[in-house]
């Protein structure tokens, strides 16, 4: 062994103290990290940390209403899922209903009120505080007068539904318009027309045997798709040995479609000429005996099998064979929605739909259609603004007449084609205020930004629309406090009423005041057991529904005038057939609704049923159609119609007629923030803007376009491999028998249950 | 004639002599680290001891902690609590003060956690607890501690054997505790 020297020493001590400090350093690094134990300086009542709080209130993600229970902890929202009290939704929720959670902790929350500091569009805000930003709005307010000022909301219905009309009315403007894209308007103006009533009745599927449906997606967004689920479940297996039959009529196969024992394609915007051919054939029958029977089958005596297979381009047979179908199945029912009332003859199409329910004579009974009483608290049905409302506004800005519009979580701007010239037409239109939680496209426009709360945070409620055939109402309440420096919009009326000095006429210190004195009126109606009034709104809170078990009878007698008038003209597309030769058919994307799911990740991620596919826009064509025109699965195609054109990866879907392509809404947004800004792209930006007279809506299937490939390849995300099962006999079947239907603290919410571990 | 790897090794005899001190220091800063440095019981914002309230005044535990029974998680108890008694009591002490400011400005108190398992640990207090098993099987005997100190090991051995001994139902099964 060597000697060790002096150079040799300071090597050792060198090495051993770099040693000894990388052994401490190795130590420290497997510590535990410090964990902190944070007690609240006064807890908030029934708190336990560690023990969930569960609330109940009103889903606010689409306008089906459903009840829905937050499970919260420490404070926080957890997980939601549907109330099992609530008769709408009856205990489950749909996937966006789920995602409510990323609506309220989404990363791009607008947290603070904003005046627009740069050109319009530009998107630079500087933040500002409550009291300015409400100021500034209300001199405004104040300035004008009433008639200049426009009030453009999500469609709300209960009390906020009331509190503006108050606010507009007592700035002396009727100008109030409740904007949703996916309003049927159609179907309103319908049953207006054949039954007299303003309200959507409830279509009991649930207690039907034949489901004969035309074009309404019922188990995706028709109207209220967790409860038509629930109803269909039931047809289907809830009636010991008889199982519902069900039929739906549609160019492309939806979810619905796909889920019924027989998908029959007929023309776009020939449905309703198929239900009248189907209501001739059974007058002709005989299976109708009414007094009216000789009106009938005079107004339809044109409606021939062969004239209606003609049309529609379903063989007479499957029409003779349905027609009788329905007449004797027990009962029978006719629904119709979706694209068939979203053409020019839209509102015809489903006036003949409900004329095979009356025909049937399944007018208020079990599994046929059963009308609604009148909500208890006005809601906001009827008062829904069409597309000529919506034209009505563009136009009116254009001419000046707009002095200031508010807008409250509505986007417009994405949901309205490029046709109709709102977006230019705000640019007339001196100040822009937009309600909302995010910044989409309709907000990136306004001057004054008050960010709002998300429903989980807010007070309020809700009366279904169309409700389940009995009265049916529910609070909303916050689940968790305020996360940012937002306001419910009800609260911002109110501030804004206060200021302008309406106190009183609205006096309500609070959207929860306001909401909590509204149900005043409700508790009256009946000598509740709760007692009084403190007590019984605390069942209400704490069950998150109230009910009245009251039905409403109607004697329809349809009117001679109505009968004779009977008939659907064939639908009007916009666009030269040979320059433009399909048929777009845009639809409601299941994940997305009509785009305001597109922020959500979740939902980005879940996959279209139909196709599979995750992310982006795509465009369904039937292979081949695709044949034809030399397109590939995964091909990037322009789609061009006379307003402009779109990209979109092509995707081959066997289930839709060769002469329709379709494309799902939601995507393509500008705005609206980082998980859907830049993604997909916007079928209804190149819609006609053609509408259905008889309802002034727009009508969104009536647009044709052309297709080119771009040359470019933009494949789609795609979890499911292969449609098809290339003989490995994955999925089997057996035919169904054609014929066979009839066989067989902090804040004052109050939770509900403590969950136990 | 042979060939000798001694030579060889010669020349790389300072290089391992150094990685042997290295090796050493390692292994000494390591074990200086843990017996020093446990962070068994780390430093509080205010000097709470429990030897005086849970020893010599005999408060039962769950009196403060009073979510253990029902809760999964034991809890602290909120400023407002301390403050129940302290509003008249030792009112002068400096760290009786320390507290009052704390709830004057209506601040939480950053307590450092002393007993924490790994979040793939399914524990809950009020299963225990119901149980009647004493809190001091788990955290010793807390009401002799000025400061609390992580005495027991609670690792999977504890609770195993535990549950073991208590012939617990499917107490040694991975999912009761492992969810």
């Amino acid at each position: 062994m060597s000697k060790v020297d002096r150079r040799e020493f300071i090597k050792l001590v060198g090495a051993g103290g770099v040693g000894a400090g990388a052994g401490f350093m190795l130590a420290e690094s497997i510590k535990h990290p410090v964990e902190h134990l944070i007690p609240y300086p006064v807890p908030p009542e029934e708190f336990s940390p560690g023990i969930a709080t569960w609330y109940n209130t009103v889903c606010g993600m689409c306008p089906a209403g459903c009840g829905i229970s937050v499970r919260t902890r420490e404070g926080r929202a957890k997980k939601i899922e549907g109330n099992p009290a609530h008769p709408v939704n009856q205990g489950r929720l749909c996937a966006l209903g789920q995602a409510g959670l990323q609506v309220l902790y989404n990363p791009d929350r607008l947290t603070a009120p904003m005046l627009q500091s740069g050109e319009r569009g530009s998107g630079e805000f500087v933040q500002t505080t409550w009291s300015e930003g409400l100021s500034e709005v209300a001199a405004r307010l104040s300035a004008g007068t009433g008639g200049e000022v426009y009030f453009v909301s999500e469609g709300v219905r209960g009390h906020l539904a009331n509190l503006l009309e108050l606010f507009m009315r007592e700035l002396g403007s009727g100008n109030l318009l409740h904007y949703d894209f996916a309003h049927p308007h159609s179907l309103y103006a319908a049953n207006s027309r054949l039954f007299g009533e303003t309200q959507i009745p409830y279509y009991d599927i649930r207690n039907t045997r034949y489901l004969l449906s035309f074009g309404a997606d019922y188990l995706n967004n028709w109207l209220s798709p967790v409860h038509h689920g629930l109803g269909f479940g039931h047809s289907r297996q809830g009636n010991g040995d008889a199982r519902g039959r069900f039929v739906q009529i549609e160019p492309k196969m939806s979810i619905s479609g796909a889920a019924a024992d027989e998908w029959i394609p007929a023309r776009p915007g020939s449905e309703g000429i198929l239900a009248l051919g189907v209501a001739r054939q059974i007058l002709a029958g005989g299976d109708y005996q009414g007094s009216d029977a000789g009106d009938w089958s005079a107004a339809l005596s044109t409606y021939s099998a062969d004239y209606v297979a003609d049309k529609t381009g379903v063989p007479a047979e499957t029409i003779d064979r349905i027609a009788s179908e329905f007449a004797h199945a027990d009962p029978g029912l006719a629904i119709g929605g979706g694209a068939a009332g979203n053409h020019t003859n839209g509102v015809d199409t489903l006036v003949a739909v409900n004329a095979l329910n009356y025909l049937v004579g399944n007018i208020g009974k079990p599994g046929g259609v059963v009308f609604n009483p009148d909500p208890v608290a006005a809601g906001s049905s009827g008062r829904q603004a069409n597309y000529q409302a919506m034209q009505d506004l563009a136009e009116n800005a254009r001419q000046g007449a707009i002095e200031v519009l508010i807008i409250n979580n509505t986007n417009p701007l994405f949901t309205l084609p490029q046709a109709a010239g709102l977006k230019e037409a705000l640019a007339s239109i001196p100040l822009i205020v937009s309600l909302s939680s995010f910044m989409d496209e309709t907000t990136a426009m306004a001057d004054i930004v008050l960010p709002s709360h998300t429903y989980l945070e807010s007070w309020g409620d809700d009366m279904p629309q169309p409700g389940v055939g009995f009265s049916v109402a529910a609070v909303s309440q916050p689940v968790v406090s305020p996360l940012y420096n937002t306001r419910a919009t009800g609260d911002i009326i109110l501030g804004l009423a206060g200021i302008l000095g309406l106190t009183e006429t609205m006096p309500w210190g609070s959207m929860e005041d306001y909401v909590k004195d509204g149900w005043r009126n409700i508790y009256d109606r009946g000598a509740p057991d709760a007692g009084d009034f403190e007590s019984f709104w605390r069942e209400v809170l704490i069950s998150g529904v109230w009910g009245e078990n009251t039905r409403k009878t109607v004697d329809v007698v349809v009117a001679k005038q109505v009968i004779d008038n009977i008939a659907v003209a064939e639908a009007e597309f916009a666009g030269d057939s040979d320059e433009y030769p399909f048929v777009l058919h845009p639809y409601l994307s299941t994940a997305l609704y009509d785009g305001r799911g597109a922020n959500l990740p979740w939902m980005q991620e879940l996959p279209d049923p139909m196709t599979s596919i995750v992310y982006g826009s795509w465009v369904e064509m039937n292979p081949q159609t695709a044949n034809e025109l030399g397109i590939k699965d995964g091909d990037l195609v322009r789609i061009t119609s006379e307003q402009g054109s779109i990209e979109a990866p092509a995707v081959m879907f066997p289930a839709i007629m060769p002469d329709v392509v379709a494309m799902p809404i939601g995507q393509g947004h500008d705005e609206f923030g980082r998980y859907a800004r830049n993604r997909g792209s916007n079928p209804l930006q190149i819609l006609a803007p053609n509408m259905d007279a008889a309802s002034a809506s727009l009508a969104t299937s009536a647009t044709r376009v052309s297709l080119v490939a771009t040359g470019r390849r933009a494949g789609s995300v795609q979890t499911g491999g292969v449609a098809r099962q290339l003989g490995r006999n994955i999925v089997q079947f057996t035919g169904a028998d054609a014929g066979s239907a009839g066989h067989s603290a902090k804040l004052n919410s109050i939770p509900i249950v403590v969950e136990s571990s | 004639m042979s060939v000798s790897i001694v030579h060889t090794l010669r020349v790389l005899l300072p290089a391992a002599r150094i990685a042997l001190v290295a090796l050493i220091g390692l292994i000494v800063g390591f074990y200086a680290n843990a017996m020093f440095f446990p962070g068994t019981s780390p430093e509080q914002p205010i000097d709470f001891s429990h030897r005086i309230h849970a020893g010599d005044n005999e408060i039962p535990c769950l009196y403060c902690h009073v979510q253990a029974r029902r809760s999964i998680s034991a809890g602290v108890p909120s400023v407002n609590k301390c403050m129940g008694c302290h509003a008249e009591i030792a009112t002068n002490s400096p760290q009786i003060r320390l507290l009052a400011n704390y709830w004057e400005n209506k601040e939480p108190i950053p307590w450092v956690k002393v007993h924490d398992l790994p979040d793939f640990v399914h524990f809950t207090h009020k299963r225990h607890v119901q149980a009647d098993i004493e809190c001091q099987t788990c955290h010793g005997p807390v009401e002799t501690m000025d400061v609390v100190s992580r005495e027991a090991p609670v690792e999977m051995g504890l609770c195993l054997n535990c549950h073991k001994d208590n012939e617990v139902v499917h107490g040694t099964d991975c999912w009761t505790c492992h969810k």
